[in-house]
C-alpha cells in the first residue's frame, strides 16, 4: 500500500473513523426509532408481534402478522381496550418484530421491541430454536409474552430461566401426539380389525416418518412414550427420519413399505407432506392410510396434494374448510371471512392462534385494569376466558399453573375428494362430540401383513 | 429373498432418478469449469429458475411440461450469458476463490428476486402422465421417471454431438484444453466462455424442469443443496471431466438413497460429503482428475 | 515522508476505533437493543477476523460454522458437566475445537482451493448431522438443544454493559493476536505460502505445518466467538451450524477487505448496520438483494474491500486532475 502521502492519509483516516462512528450511531438511532416516529400524542397499548417476516418461515410469519393486524383493527374499531386505571378505552398499536427466521434476528427484534418500542406485551414466536434464543431477555425484562409457536416442550418447560412471564397458547408436542395416538387406537384399529377379521392380539402396525428437527423428534418421543405408558396394542414397525425441506421420500417410503405398516404417521411440514403423500401413492404404490399433523391443515395442502390426498387423515385444531360445530363455529367463520376480505386467501393455524392471543392480551389488560406488566402477568396466570375459534378443553382458555400452557381439544379430519371443487375436503371424524362423519376405510386399503 | 431383491431394485431405481438431476447439474458445472476454470456455486439457482420458468409457463399455457423444456432451455441460456457477462467475466483471473464469493452474492440476489416475484411459498405442478405406471418385471415404476431418464440421456447425447460434431463445440473443447493456444488459433475465447456458461445454465434449467415434472415441490431456496452436491460430484469425479461428472452423479444418487435406506433420511446430505472426503483423502485430485505438479 | 508518521497512522486508526467502541454504549445509553446489536457485531467481528486469518495462509473455508458451533457446544458442555467457570470452559472448548480444526486441516492441506471449500462445507454438514443423532441426544440435547450459562449472569446489575466490555476486550485481544502473528516469522512464512506455494517450498518452507497452524488458530478464535454467542443467547441448538452462519464472516471479510486486519472489522460494522437500516425500512427480500449486489460490486470494483475505499477515491481524484 502506498504511504507516500502520510499526513493526508492520517487526516483521512481520522475523518474516516469519525464518519464510521457517525454512521453507527446514525443507523442505530434510525433503526431504533422508526417505529417511535408514529404519533405518540394519544395513549396506546403497544403489542409487539414477533413473526418471521423474512427467511424460510416467512409464509407463517405473514399469517401471524396479518391475523394480529386483523384482531387489532377489530378491537380499535370498537374504540379500543377499556383500561380502568385511566377510565377510558385505549387503542392498540401493533409493532412488528421480524425475527428473520434466525436466532440472531430474533434476539435483535425482541430486544428492539422491548427497549425501543417499549411494548406492553409480546405475542407471536414460531420456531422453537428462534424462541429459545430470545427467551432469556424476555425473562430478564419481565414482559408478558403470549407465544403461539415453540411447540417443543424444551422451550416451555425450561427451568434455567424465569418463564413466569411466558404463556404458551398452543398444544405442545405431547398434546398433539396424544390426540393422534388415541385416535389411532380408538378408531382406526377397531375399524380395520373388524373389516379384515384380524386377531385381537395382533398389534396395530404403525410406521413413523418424521422430520429431523425439534418438531419431529418431539413427536417421535411423545408417541413412543405414550404407547408405552398407556400400554397400547400398537407396534411401531418403522421409524424413518428425513431432513427438513426434503422433497424426495421415495427411498424412505420404499423402506417403510417393506415393513408392511397398517398406517403411516407423518410428522412433516406442508412442503414435505405433499410430495410424501404423492410419492407414497403414486411412486411406491402404497395402499395404506397416512395420518399427518395439525400444521399441515392449510389450503395449499388441499390444492397441492390433488387426488392423492383422498382418504388421508389429519390431526388438527384449525382448518380452512372444516369448522367444528358448537360455540366456536360462528367466530371462526367470521374470522375466515374477514381475513379473506382483507388479505385475499385463508388464514392458517398460526394466524388463528395469534388472533386469539391478541384478544387474550386485551382481556388480561381489561381485567387487570392497567397495562403495568406485573399486573398483566398476574391476570394472565389466573385468566379463564371462553374459547374463541380453536376448541379448548372445557371450552375455556386458561394457562396451566406449572408451565403456563393452554390446553386444546384437538380433532382428526378425514379427507375426501369433493367432485364439486375437484379437490379434497376434510370432515371431522373424531372426537365423538364434534364429529361430522364416521371414519371410513377406502376400498383400496390393504392392512400390513402380520 | 425375492422381496428383498425387489426393494433393492426399487432403491437403485430411485438412486438413478436422483442421479439424473445431479448428472445434469454436474455436467453443466464441469463444462464451465473446463473452459473458464471457475466454479459457479450459484449453479443451483439455475435449477431453481428452471423449475419456476416451467411452473410459470405451465400455468400460463397449460402445455405438456416436457414440451416446456424447449422454452426453459433457451431462456436459461440467455440468463446464463447475462450472468457470465456481468458477474464472472470481470473476475476471471483475479484472486483465488473469488468466483465462489461472487456466487454467494448471486445466490442471495437470484433467490430473493424470485421470492420477490413469485413469493417464497412452496409450489408444485403435476405431470399429465402421473397415473401411468409400467411393469418392469421386477418393479412397477411410473412412466414419468422413465421419461426423465430418457430426457437426461438425450440431453447428454445431444451435448456430446454438439461438442464433437460442430465447429463451436470443437472450439469449446479446444479452449478447455488449452486456452492460450485456442486464442492463438483465432478462437474468441470470451465468446466460448459465454456459450459454455449458457449451456451449463441450460442443463441446470432442464434439470429444473425434470425436477418439477416429477412432482417434487420447489421454492426459491431449493437450489442450494443440489448445487453443493453437484459441486461435490465434480470434485469426486475430477474437475473438468464429463465422464467423471456422469459417474460421480450416479454414484452420489445411489449412495444417498442407499444411506436413506440403511441409515435413515437424515444422513442423506452428510453421506455424500463423507464419500467426497474419503475419496479426496485417498486421491486428492478426485477419481478422474489429472495429477498435477 | 518520514517513519514517525507512518507509525502514527498505523496506531492512530485502531486507537480511535477502540476509543469509539469504548464510549459508544455511553453515548447511545445503556439500552438493550443497541447493546444486543453491538454485542452481536463484536462477536461477528471476532468470528470474521478468525475466518480472515485463514485466508492469510492462502486457504479458505465455506464451513466455518462447524468451528463456531463446536466452540459453542464444547465450551457450554464443559461449563455444565465439569462445573468450571465459563471463561475457563470457553478456552478449553476452543482448545478442543482447534484440535479438531487441525485434524480437519490435515485432510485439507493437500487440496486445491475449490476442493478445500467443498470439504470444509461438507464438514459443517457432517458435524451437524452427528450432533443430532439420537445416540448423542443425552449429551447434545439433539435438535432441542439446551440452556447455557450466560456470560454475565442477569442477576448482576448492568450485565449487558459488562458483557459488552468483556466481548470488546476479547475482540481487541484476538485482533492483536492476529497482528502479532502476522508480524512474526510465522506471518512472513504464511505470506510466502499464500503468494506462491511452489516458491515457498523451494526456499525451504514446508507449507504443511504453517497451514495447519493457521487452521488451528483460526478455529480456536472462531470457537471463542461461537462460545460467546451461545453464552449471549443463553441457549444452544444445532441451528448454529447453519449455512448462513458459515457465509456471514465471508461476506463481512470480503466487503471489508480480504487479507487485511481492519477488513473484517469494517465489513462487519458496515454490513450489519446496513442490514439493520434496511430492516428498519421494512425491506425483507430486498435486504438480501442489496447485500448480494454489494458483495459482487466489491469483488469486481474494489477487490481490497471497503478499507481501500479512501485510497481508491484518492486515486480517482488524482486521475481526475
Amino acid at each position: 500500500m502506498p504511504y507516500h502521502d502520510t499526513v493526508t492519509d492520517m487526516k483521512q483516516g481520522i475523518s474516516y473513523c469519525i464518519l464510521v462512528s457517525i454512521l453507527i450511531m446514525g443507523t442505530l438511532l434510525f433503526s431504533g426509532c422508526t417505529e417511535q416516529s408514529a404519533p405518540e400524542t394519544t395513549e396506546t397499548i403497544k403489542i409487539g408481534v414477533v413473526a418471521s417476516m423474512s427467511g424460510p418461515a416467512s409464509t407463517t410469519g405473514k399469517d401471524i402478522w396479518q391475523s394480529a393486524e386483523l384482531a387489532a383493527n377489530e378491537i380499535n374499531a370498537d374504540g379500543g381496550v377499556l383500561v380502568k386505571e385511566l377510565n377510558k378505552k385505549i387503542p392498540i398499536t401493533l409493532v412488528q418484530g421480524d425475527d428473520e427466521s434466525t436466532r440472531e434476528g430474533g434476539i435483535k427484534a425482541v430486544s428492539k421491541l422491548i427497549t425501543q418500542d417499549n411494548v406492553d406485551l409480546l405475542v407471536g414466536g414460531y420456531s422453537s430454536a428462534v424462541v429459545s434464543a430470545h427467551q432469556s431477555i424476555v425473562a430478564d425484562n419481565k414482559v408478558p409474552y403470549i407465544i403461539s409457536g415453540g411447540s417443543s416442550t424444551a422451550v416451555s418447560h425450561r427451568d434455567d430461566i424465569d418463564t413466569s412471564y411466558m404463556f404458551f397458547h398452543r398444544p405442545n408436542t405431547d398434546d398433539s401426539a396424544k390426540a393422534s395416538v388415541i385416535f389411532i387406537n380408538e378408531v382406526v384399529r377397531p375399524e380395520i380389525y373388524k373389516k379384515f377379521n384380524l386377531p385381537e392380539d395382533r398389534p396395530l402396525r404403525v410406521a413413523l416418518i418424521f422430520q429431523d428437527s425439534p418438531f419431529g423428534k418431539g413427536q417421535q418421543e411423545a408417541v413412543l412414550h405414550l404407547i408405552k405408558e398407556m400400554d397400547l396394542p400398537i407396534e411401531i414397525v418403522a421409524e424413518e427420519t428425513f431432513k427438513m425441506g426434503e422433497s424426495d421420500f421415495r427411498t424412505t417410503l420404499t423402506s417403510v413399505k417393506s415393513k408392511k405398516p397398517d398406517l403411516i404417521y407423518a410428522v412433516t411440514f406442508l412442503n414435505e407432506l405433499i410430495p410424501l403423500t404423492q410419492q407414497a401413492k403414486r411412486d411406491v404404490g402404497m395402499n395404506t392410510l397416512i395420518l399427518s399433523i395439525e400444521n399441515n391443515d392449510d389450503p395449499d395442502y388441499y390444492t397441492g396434494v390433488g387426488e392423492y390426498g383422498d382418504y388421508t387423515l389429519m390431526e388438527s385444531r384449525f382448518s380452512p374448510y372444516a369448522i367444528p360445530k358448537g360455540s366456536t363455529s360462528e367466530m371462526t367463520k367470521q374470522f375466515l371471512d374477514n381475513f379473506k376480505q382483507k388479505y385475499g386467501g385463508f388464514a392458517g393455524m398460526m394466524g388463528a392462534a395469534t388472533y386469539e392471543s391478541i384478544y387474550i392480551a386485551t382481556k388480561a389488560i381489561e381485567e387487570a385494569g392497567t397495562t403495568e406488566k406485573g399486573a398483566v402477568q398476574k391476570t394472565l396466570s389466573d385468566l379463564t376466558t371462553d374459547h374463541m375459534m380453536e376448541v379448548m378443553k372445557d371450552g375455556k382458555i386458561t394457562f396451566s399453573p406449572d408451565y403456563h400452557e393452554s390446553s386444546f381439544d384437538l380433532y382428526v379430519e378425514q379427507m375426501k375428494i369433493d367432485p364439486a371443487v375437484g379437490e379434497i375436503r376434510p370432515s371431522i371424524v373424531w372426537p365423538e362430540s364434534i364429529k361430522e362423519k364416521g371414519f371410513e376405510i377406502p376400498d383400496w386399503y390393504q392392512p400390513g401383513s402380520t | 429373498m425375492d422381496g428383498n431383491f425387489e426393494i433393492i431394485a426399487q432403491v437403485l431405481f430411485w438412486g438413478i432418478y436422483s442421479g439424473c438431476i445431479y448428472i445434469l447439474l454436474a455436467t453443466g458445472l464441469n463444462l464451465i469449469f473446463g473452459v473458464m476454470k471457475i466454479v459457479n456455486f450459484a449453479h443451483g439457482e439455475f435449477l431453481m429458475l428452471g423449475t419456476y420458468i416451467t411452473f410459470f409457463l405451465f400455468i400460463m399455457s397449460g402445455f405438456n411440461p416436457y414440451v416446456l423444456l424447449c422454452a426453459s432451455i433457451p431462456l436459461l441460456v440467455v440468463i446464463g450469458i447475462i450472468v457470465e457477462r456481468l458477474c464472472f467475466r470481470p473476475i476471471l483471473g483475479t484472486g483465488k476463490l473469488n468466483e465462489i464469493f461472487v456466487s454467494i452474492g448471486l445466490i442471495y440476489i437470484i433467490q430473493n428476486l424470485v421470492a420477490r416475484i413469485w413469493t417464497d411459498e412452496w409450489k408444485t405442478i403435476q405431470s399429465p402422465y402421473r397415473d401411468i405406471t409400467l411393469d418392469l418385471g421386477v418393479i412397477y415404476v411410473p412412466l414419468d421417471y422413465l421419461i426423465i431418464m430418457a430426457v437426461t440421456a438425450i440431453l447428454l447425447i445431444g451435448l456430446y454431438l454438439f461438442l464433437h460434431k460442430t465447429w463451436i463445440g470443437t472450439a469449446i473443447r479446444a479452449t478447455s484444453q488449452d486456452r492460450a493456444g485456442a486464442m492463438l488459433m483465432g478462437i474468441n475465447v470470451e465468446r466460448m466462455d459465454m456459450i459454455t456458461f449458457g449451456i451449463g445454465a441450460a442443463l441446470a434449467g432442464a434439470a429444473g424442469t425434470l425436477w418439477a415434472v416429477s412432482g417434487q415441490v420447489f421454492n426459491p431456496y431449493m437450489g442450494s443443496i443440489p448445487a453443493i452436491k453437484a459441486f461435490a460430484i465434480i470434485i469426486l469425479g475430477g474437475l473438468g471431466s464429463i465422464p467423471g461428472a456422469i459417474i460421480g452423479g450416479l454414484a452420489v444418487g445411489l449412495v444417498e438413497n442407499g444411506a436413506a435406506y440403511t441409515l435413515g433420511g437424515a444422513w442423506k446430505d452428510a453421506v455424500s460429503f463423507i464419500l467426497l472426503i474419503i475419496v479426496l483423502i485417498i486421491r486428492p485430485t478426485g477419481l478422474f482428475g489429472e495429477d498435477e505438479e | 515522508m518520514n517513519l514517525s508518521f507512518i507509525r502514527e497512522k498505523k496506531i492512530s486508526l485502531p486507537l480511535i476505533t477502540i476509543i469509539i467502541a469504548l464510549v459508544l454504549p455511553h453515548i447511545l445509553g445503556s439500552n438493550l437493543y443497541f447493546l444486543t446489536v453491538l454485542n452481536l457485531m463484536l462477536i461477528f467481528i471476532i468470528y470474521a477476523s478468525a475466518w480472515n486469518f485463514l485466508t492469510f495462509s492462502g486457504q479458505g473455508s465455506l464451513g466455518h460454522a462447524a468451528f463456531f458451533g463446536m466452540g459453542g457446544y464444547f465450551s457450554s458442555l464443559i461449563a455444565i458437566k465439569a462445573g468450571v467457570p465459563l471463561i475457563i470452559a470457553i478456552i478449553a472448548g476452543a482448545g478442543l475445537t482447534s484440535v479438531i480444526g487441525v485434524l480437519i486441516g490435515m485432510t485439507c492441506v493437500r487440496l486445491r482451493e475449490w476442493f478445500l471449500a467443498m470439504v470444509t462445507f461438507g464438514f459443517a454438514v457432517i458435524i451437524q448431522t452427528i450432533v443430532v443423532i439420537s445416540q448423542l441426544n443425552p449429551i447434545t440435547g439433539g435438535w432441542d438443544g439446551y440452556a447455557v450459562p450466560k456470560l454475565i449472569p442477569l442477576s448482576i446489575p448492568g450485565s449487558q454493559m459488562i458483557e459488552y466490555y468483556c466481548i470488546l476486550i476479547i475482540a481487541i485481544g484476538s485482533i492483536l493476536l492476529f497482528q502479532f502473528l502476522l508480524k512474526s516469522k510465522t506471518g512472513l512464512a504464511l505470506a510466502a505460502i499464500r503468494e506462491n506455494e511452489m516458491e515457498a517450498k523451494a526456499s525451504g518452507i514446508n507449507p504443511v505445518p504453517f497451514k495447519l497452524f493457521a487452521f488451528g488458530i483460526s478455529s480456536f478464535i472462531t470457537a471463542i466467538a461461537g462460545a460467546l454467542e451461545v453464552a449471549h443467547f443463553g441457549y444452544i441448538s444445532p441451528e448454529i451450524f447453519g449455512t448462513d452462519i458459515s457465509f456471514w464472516p465471508i461476506i463481512y471479510s470480503i466487503t471489508g477487505g480480504l487479507g487485511t486486519l481492519a477488513g473484517p472489522v469494517v465489513g462487519t460494522v458496515v454490513i450489519s448496520l446496513l442490514w439493520e437500516g434496511l430492516n428498519a425500512l421494512g425491506l425483507t427480500y430486498e435486504r438480501f438483494i442489496v447485500i448480494g449486489v454489494l458483495l459482487i460490486l466489491t469483488i469486481i470494483f474494489l477487490p481490497k474491500g471497503l478499507v481501500s475505499l479512501p485510497d481508491a477515491i484518492k486515486n480517482l481524484k488524482k486521475d481526475g486532475k
